[in-house]
């Protein structure tokens, strides 16, 4: 034992040791040093001395510190631990709090719980209790954490460009009320998103009453609402669309990417998820007419490829086969498969669907609601509840009335008008024409320019707000913290300006709820705590469609005519734009192209023929194994031609991307790139599209397009689009899987395996069954007593389900503290995302691979890839340092501190799911989308080292760290990392448990306790993990299916992670039309390995099988 | 020759290394002695801005740990208690000593009374308190015997082989899990009939504290 020493008396200032260093830390010179070295920020030299001085000083000062410095530095740094001087009541320090919210999107919300570590959000989640709710969400709820913590946002208010004080803004809005009160709001004009928001809509209400001369318009670039209008229309009374995914058994879709572009789209992948797990006679069926290649498209048990303005002669054609409003027969090309869908749709009746995309004009969903109505779907699949958002006028009416100089105060309340606002309306120009224009905005961007005000707007974390979600029940948007920046919300701006006297958003969304009837406390509390008001959504609307407004909208369409079609679509990364400074948004890859940083410019490989871009095979690589035959590819650099696209006089010109599966002669191009004045993530970054968008046919549009003489490089995350005959995706046909259940442990060599099985229970949870000797030993073969005979953990992807969304692998980003990288060094396949979707391409293999036709009609399967928690995994054994163990319980974790970076690991890894830290990508500054010239030139910040801009030294960057995850630690250059289950929510899950088990033995976690990030955002519920122990656990079950495989399984490496094989639904007639009847993959399969699963023994002969065995024999 | 290399010199190897036998351990010995936690660490006594003496309140009063400790069981943080918690006795005991000015002050302008901090772990490494306290691991175990201490020290090296040591054998480690907080407990504890029925099973791989 040793002594203890006695207790010092010393000054209380100072740092202050145990031993006696006091007078030498203490000296000026050397507390200076300390102060310097170790609170971050502190980089500054002191004042009075050159930067010469100051070095002779501490050299001798060092010098002085001597051995005393020595010791010193084996002693951490004194760090204080400040309590509260009263803690809050509940408040436990450590413990992360949850607190249901909601994000607010364009006329509706997505409900969400909210985690917050010690007061700082750091986690977005769904809300499950939401009736019919999973807890999934979308990838830009997901990163919507990331926005709070954007150090590019709006920080001040500012009036004409300069700090404006808080008070002076809201005696500017007092002016307004006040000028506005005098002269009923003559003069006045609103401009705002949509909003589902019951407190807007109650204070739009009250401007209306309020200032009667006032007008309130409503923009949003991507509407998404166009189906309300339509079916307003055909039934003749105001609407609001829900449609029943779950509900649905056939399913139409009209060029509409439900699962991907369209609004709730998480919801309707919860639906259709749903109605597609059984894999037997109950699951649904989808057709999908469409021109672009779109993630429901990729989904479709049948895909119809037409030009965009064909979709509408398609929808006729139903339409006149089910004898609906509207229809006459499709043109020749399209009769047959349109008479066999018709006919199926008829069968289903009304758990029939009929949806239409947000780029084709009214008559097509006009004609969606004749067909649905027919069928009588409506009031099944398609529910009519009445409207929740406020009638308001559009763009085109507050540009007319600014061009009649009749706008005098122009409030502008979020979006980006001047950038997103249709072209033709040259909005920047005649914003000006207001006397004042004041504006909320999130950053200070293009509209900050025209504002007289700019307003710093709170984030929807920061501020109070409500919102109704897809089918009209009443969510809070509760803050998790104070605004950030003082940022306002639009409830308190309108208050002001209203000159309520109840400003706050909080009394605004109280008044609000006492009306929706969740006026006292306890209702109130039950309303936050539920995250949503019982009850609350609008009624039901009972109408009958007006068969004579259909077929006059009908008559009145005249389809857009030109060379090109031109499609103008929402992107999955940075929506209209609003996400544009988004670093995780930026770098997810696009779920389709996989391309990051960028958007580009889609065309078919005809259509690039005909447009005369260079085709160029590259070394080495066939046409179709490389779909971007036009471009030079270089180990995910792919150099790509550029075009310009030229609509109504305005052009653009971006990279070309061939896309399999593209509609001919159209072109496709994803709004929200090519910003100017935006954050540094998002500056420059792809391209402007807005310029062909323009307010009489918003996406759809036609124009021309010539090439130009340049090339553009992109950054690629899956260069390989095709299987090559491997079954790492395992495809079936209903009929196929229904004559052999287990076909897909009888494809690969896994089936020549002897005794091979998938999974199989055994006490600790491994597949013990003989078998050949494993190159890769197994640990717990090894030491069979450090298997826990309680946990086994393991995972089961149902392939059938996943539809590839990629909400999965944000979720994994903001769990995980994993870093972005920048284009550049995406381009250099060095993105860290633990979890990637492996998109795949296949074609009708009658087809030559080198054919043009090989990319025309493709079909496309989605796998989420990460660590496969090999039990004998190939990493552990080649790691010199031991960084890379199994844990007691079957997860294959990475000690980071262990690790020296020599990346076997990652080679040796047959999946490739292991990352590496070539940079500090935390600490150091990354180029972001940099380099918009032809090749990507290293602005290299991150190569700099030491001497780059270190982001953790700049007082600005302290905001991003507040995003970081505390349950994870942060990594640092030369480690690698990956998927490690979530292993923080193990722990925190095993803890859990044992602390309510106490002195007794229950210590199993409960199935379901647990879940990992990707699991729990996955709005398909395709992500299951449990424990393989637990016999009545859901991971059991499924593990249990006759579709249970393993990816690479005849490596034996016996992965923990496994697949559901994905069943297809086609219907056995349009099958027939398209000379289709087995999936692509299998027949690509079937062609390479001449052997076909569906055959009894299909897959070997006793011979060879008994030799394996021998074999096996031997090398044991 | 003999002028360049004197007679002496011939003892110089034997010299040498018997001055390396001796030099060489004393050096190794002292670097894994002085270098490691049982050395850097053990002893460490900062000064705190309020004598507070765990003496008087956990030995003297008996109070239980948990009183102003209370997150200890819920939290892996065991939170430093509010100086409200400490007003809620010294408004009436001793509440005009000069020693308690800073709570008072704490207490009455809502600013935070700065206390050093003793044991830390690294921040890679999650230890969590709850599920020790709740599992029958005493306070005593890793801080001593706090009861005894008049300002608190560091007692135990807390080093990684240190937390191995009892989560390899944690059955000569732990104890009924109601009796946690009594640090001066000794009595009789059959440990490994707890492990059994407890299921106790501290994880030993690198997951079960670095994540």
């Amino acid at each position: 034992m040793k002594t203890i020493p006695p207790i010092c008396n010393e000054p209380e200032t100072g740092p202050k040791y145990w031993r006696s260093l006091d007078q030498l830390a203490d000296r000026p010179e050397f507390r200076q040093w300390m102060e310097r070295e170790f609170p971050a920020g502190a980089s500054i030299a002191p004042d009075g001395e050159t930067r010469r001085d100051w070095m002779k000083l501490m050299s001798a000062s060092f010098l002085l510190a001597g051995l005393g410095g020595v010791a010193s530095g084996c002693r951490r740094p004194e760090e204080q631990l400040t309590p509260f001087a009263k803690q809050p009541e509940g408040y436990v320090h450590g413990r992360a709090q949850h607190f249901a919210t909601a994000m607010p999107v364009r006329g509706s919300a997505i409900p969400l719980v909210v985690k917050s570590a010690d007061g700082r959000p750091v986690k977005i989640e769904g809300n499950a209790l939401i009736p019919e709710g999973n807890g999934g969400t979308d990838q830009f709820a997901q990163a919507a954490l990331l926005d709070l913590y954007d150090p590019d946002r709006a920080h001040r208010h500012a009036k004409n460009g300069n700090d404006a004080r808080i008070e002076a803004v809201r005696d500017a809005l007092a002016e307004i009320a006040k000028t506005s009160a005098a002269d009923q709001g003559a003069g006045l004009a609103f401009l705002a998103g949509r909003s589902s928001s019951p407190s807007r809509a109650r204070l739009q209400a009250l401007v209306a009453e309020k200032y009667p001369k006032a007008s309130w318009h409503a923009y949003e670039p991507v509407d998404l609402s166009i189906a309300d209008s339509a079916y307003s229309q055909a039934f003749g009374t105001p609407v609001h669309v829900v449609t029943e995914l779950s509900k649905a058994r056939r399913i139409l879709s009209l060029d509409s990417d439900f699962l991907g572009a369209e609004a709730e789209a998480y919801r309707n992948i919860r639906g259709f998820s749903k109605g597609r797990k059984s894999a037997d006679e109950a699951m649904n069926r989808l057709y999908v007419v469409e021109s672009l290649m779109t993630l429901t498209g990729g989904n479709a048990d049948h895909r119809l490829r037409v030009k965009p303005s064909d979709v509408f002669a398609v929808a006729k054609g139903v339409a006149a086969e089910l004898g609906a409003a509207g229809g006459s027969a499709a043109p020749g090309p399209f009769s047959a498969w349109v008479k066999e869908v018709a006919k199926d749709l008829k069968e289903a009746g009304s758990s029939a669907l009929v949806v239409a995309g947000y780029t084709q004009p009214l008559a097509v969903h006009l004609l969606a609601a004749a067909i649905n109505s027919a069928l009588g779907a409506v009031g099944n699949t398609v529910l009519l509840t009445q409207p929740v958002e406020s009638p308001a006028l559009g763009i085109t009416e507050l540009a007319a009335a600014l061009q009649a100089g009749s706008v005098q105060t122009l409030v502008i309340l979020g979006g980006n008008p001047a950038y997103t606002a249709p072209a033709d309306l040259q909005f920047p120009v005649l914003a000006k024409k207001a006397k004042s224009v004041v504006r909320l905005g999130y950053h200070e961007d293009e509209t900050s320019a025209l504002a007289t005000w700019n307003l710093s707007s709170a984030h929807f974390l920061e501020a109070w707000g409500d919102a109704r979600i897809a089918d009209g029940t009443v969510v809070p948007v509760q803050p998790l913290v104070e605004p950030l920046f003082g940022g306002l919300s639009e409830l308190e701006v309108l208050a002001r300006i209203l000159g309520e006297s109840k400003s706050s958003p909080l009394e605004v969304v109280r008044d609000t709820l006492k009306a929706l009837g969740a006026g006292d406390e306890s209702a109130w509390k039950r309303f936050l705590h539920d995250g949503f008001l019982t009850g609350s959504a609008p009624a039901a609307v009972s109408a009958n469609l007006n068969a004579g407004a259909v077929a006059a909208g009908v008559a009145a369409y005249k389809p857009v005519t030109g060379n090109y079609e031109v499609v103008i679509t929402r992107d999955a990364s940075v929506d209209d734009g609003r996400f544009n400074n988004n670093g995780w948004l930026q770098e997810l890859p696009d779920p389709i192209t996989k391309v990051t940083w960028d958007n580009v410019i889609q065309v078919s490989q005809k259509t690039a023929k005909a447009l005369g871009l260079p085709v160029k095979k590259v070394k080495g690589q066939t046409a179709d194994q490389n779909p971007v035959e036009a471009s030079e590819a270089h180990d995910g650099q792919y150099d790509q031609p550029v075009v310009r696209i030229t609509v109504a006089g305005k052009s653009v010109e971006g990279p070309v991307w061939i896309q399999p599966g593209m509609a001919e002669g159209t072109v496709a191009v994803s709004l929200g790139y090519g910003r100017t004045a935006t954050g540094r993530v998002g500056r420059n970054v792809g391209f402007d599209a807005y310029p062909l968008f323009n307010s009489t046919s918003r996406h759809l549009t036609a124009g021309s397009v010539e090439k130009v003489p340049r090339k553009f490089r992109l950054a690629v995350t899956q260069e390989h689009g095709l299987m090559e005959g491997r079954p790492v995706i395992r495809e079936a046909n209903l009929d196929q899987f229904k004559a052999k259940p287990d076909f897909a442990t009888h494809m690969d060599l896994d089936a020549h395996l002897p005794h091979y099985v998938p999974f199989k229970t055994e006490s600790d949870g491994r597949n013990q069954e003989k078998r050949p000797q494993n190159i890769y030993e197994h640990p717990y073969d090894q030491n069979p007593s450090t298997a826990s005979k309680i946990h086994q953990w393991g995972m089961v992807i149902d392939l059938q389900s996943c539809v590839g969304c990629s909400a999965c692998v944000i979720a994994c980003q903001a769990e995980n503290n994993i870093p972005i990288v920048g284009k550049d060094q995406v381009a250099r396949g060095r993105e860290m995302l633990w979890m990637r979707i492996d998109r795949y391409f296949s074609h009708d293999p009658s087809v030559d691979i080198n054919a043009e036709q090989a990319s025309e009609e493709p079909q496309m399967a989605m796998q989420p890839m990460f660590c496969q928690h090999c039990e004998a995994a190939p990493c552990e054994s080649v790691c010199p340092v031991n960084a890379t163990v199994h844990d007691e319980e079957g997860v294959n974790v990475m000690a980071y501190n262990r690790c020296i970076g020599t990346r076997y690991c990652a080679n040796n890894c047959p999946y490739k799911v292991r990352r590496f830290n070539w940079f500090d990508f935390n600490k150091r500054e990354t180029d972001y989308g940099a380099a918009q010239d032809q090749h990507l030139v290293n602005t290299g910040n991150l190569y700099k080292g030491p001497l780059g801009v270190n982001r953790n030294a700049e007082p600005e960057w302290e905001i991003i760290k507040l995003v970081k995850n505390p349950d994870v630690s942060v990594r640092m250059r030369g480690v690698m990392e990956k998927c490690n289950f979530c292993v923080q929510r193990i722990e925190q899950g095993k803890i859990a448990q044992k602390i309510k088990a106490g002195n007794s033995g229950e210590v199993a976690v409960p199935d379901g306790n647990i879940r990992t990030a990707c699991q729990q955002a996955c709005p398909a519920e395709a992500i299951v993990f449990g424990n393989l122990l637990d016999p009545e656990s859901e991971v059991v079950k499924l593990k249990k299916n006759s579709r249970n495989y393993s990816v690479l399984g005849f490596l034996d490496t016996r992965p923990r992670v496994t697949y559901l094989a994905r069943i297809r639904n086609p219907n056995p007639a349009v099958a027939a039309l398209e000379k289709r009847t087995t999936p692509d993959t299998q027949r690509d399969y079937e062609r390479f390995r001449h052997e076909n699963p569906f055959e009894e023994k299909s897959h070997g002969h006793e011979g060879q099988k008994h030799a394996a065995i021998e074999a096996g024999k031997g090398a044991a | 020759m003999s002028d360049i290399f004197p007679k002496w010199t011939n003892k110089l190897p034997a010299m040498v290394g018997i001055a390396a036998a001796v030099l060489v351990p004393t050096i190794l010995a002292g670097i894994t002695y002085y270098f490691t936690p049982k050395y850097t660490r053990i002893g460490y006594q900062p000064k705190q801005p309020v004598a507070f003496s765990h003496a008087i309140h956990a030995g003297q009063l008996g109070m239980d740990c948990r009183y102003c400790h209370s997150d200890v069981d819920k939290s892996w943080f065991s939170n430093i208690p509010s100086s409200e918690t400490c007003m809620r006795c010294h408004t009436a005991v001793v509440k005009d000593s000069p020693k308690l000015a800073l709570v008072r002050d704490s207490y009455a302008t809502g600013k935070p009374i700065p206390w050093v901090q003793i044991h830390k772990t690294p921040d890679y490494v999650y230890f969590n308190h709850s599920v020790h306290v709740a599992r029958g691991i005493s306070c005593v175990k890793c801080h001593g015997e706090v009861q005894k201490m008049d300002e608190v020290f560091h007692a135990q090296p807390l080093s990684m082989g240190f937390c191995l040591e009892c989560h390899r054998q944690p059955e000569k480690h732990i104890r009924p899990n109601e009796l946690v907080t009594q640090l001066d407990w000794s009595g009789e504890f059959d440990g490994k009939k707890a492990v059994h029925d407890w299921k106790v099973q501290p994880g030993i791989s690198c997951s079960t504290c670095h994540r």
